[in-house]
């Protein structure tokens, strides 16, 4: 076994923000509040400050280190096909396409949402659309994001919902001993 | 060879690639048939609409689960044709998974078993896997229940067994 530091501080922090303020605006407070607006600008805080990260944070939060990769992708599912175990330290290649995906899901319902409030927009109906079916697909994306999370978790035998609190991933050995 | 290893590498992209984009409508249109069905609340039973509506949706959504299995099969066949270079190897690989297919093996065990035609001993196979010795122990014992063998060399003589009476030429 080995422990590796990979999501820094920074990275976990966003996380877990992320997770509260996006249930309690999806889940929990009413839309029409002016705190649901107040969380809304929040996320996007959070969102633009990961985007940031990705450029400047520490090496495993780098969007160098898990740039969109079709390849990588269907060789982790190529993985699961065949039942072997690579262990990715970073972002798995599936891993690193849910991020983007939800970023980007969540910067438009933020840019929708921040429409719907302004007079220009008032009572236009396309912003609403947008804003409701983007987080219809972000709330698929966020269940789908916690099955793959247990899935890969039983699968690759290392505890990731761990890792993203204590910010080490134990991995087991490089050679399956 | 080569090169049809390469475009079956993007045809499994391109499947994937596919593959999102259905559950992106999936997802749309499953919540459109709940608001469907919300709206016309106890007369939902009178619209021909929603009847087709449903069914449609329930489709994607099989269609989806269908590809998911296609891509992982192939994808599966993908890896353990990966050293191949012939023809020949080709068509002995698909003699293998037809007998695998039999023999009721998982994917985690007709790639043990792949690797152990090909030569590969326990410990390589657990490296090439990422799996412990023990483990691949394990699978290798189920494998051979499973062919109802005792040894290696009695799945490769019941292999090759196979492949000469396939390979016959029809007189």
């Amino acid at each position: 076994m080995q422990n590796i530091k990979v999501w820094d501080p920074a990275v976990r922090l966003f996380h877990w923000s992320l997770v509260i303020a996006f249930t309690a605006n999806a889940l929990i407070l009413d839309d029409d509040s002016k705190l649901h607006q107040y969380v809304g600008y929040v996320v996007v805080g959070l969102v633009a400050f990961r985007v940031l990260w990705g450029f400047v944070g520490s090496r495993y939060a780098r969007f160098n280190s898990f740039p969109p990769s079709v390849a990588g992708a269907t060789e982790q599912l190529s993985d699961m096909a065949t039942g072997r175990t690579k262990i990715h330290v970073g972002h798995t290649p599936l891993g690193a396409l849910m991020i983007y995906n939800l970023l980007a899901t969540l910067a438009i319902i933020g840019a929708s949402g921040y429409l719907m409030t302004t007079d220009m927009f008032w009572g236009v109906e396309w912003p609403e659309e947008v804003h409701e079916l983007s987080v219809a697909w972000a709330e698929f994306s966020v269940v789908l994001h916690i099955a793959a999370v247990i899935f890969e978790s039983r699968r690759t035998k290392v505890n990731l919902p761990r890792a993203m609190m204590t910010g080490v991933k134990t991995v087991p050995d490089a050679k399956g001993g | 060879m080569l090169f049809s290893m390469r475009t079956s590498q993007s045809k499994a992209a391109a499947l994937f690639g596919l593959m999102i984009a259905q559950i992106f409508c999936a997802v749309f249109f499953v919540l459109d048939v709940i608001a469907d069905y919300r709206e016309a609340g106890t007369e939902a039973a009178y619209h021909l609409h929603l009847y087709v509506e449903t069914l449609a949706t329930f489709s994607l959504v099989f269609a989806i689960v269908f590809e998911g299995k296609f891509l992982l099969a192939m994808l599966r066949r993908q890896a353990h044709l990966e050293e191949s270079l012939s023809n020949a190897r080709s068509a002995v690989q698909e003699i293998m998974e037809d007998r695998f297919g039999e023999w009721g093996l998982t994917p985690s065990e007709q790639d043990i078993a792949t690797f152990l035609i090909k030569g590969f001993s326990t410990s390589e196979i657990a490296d090439l896997r990422g799996s412990a010795e023990g483990t691949i122990k394990t699978h290798l014992n189920s494998i051979y229940r499973k062919a109802g063998v005792r040894n290696r060399t009695e799945v490769l003589s019941l292999l090759l067994d196979c492949i000469m009476v396939t390979e016959r030429p029809a007189a």
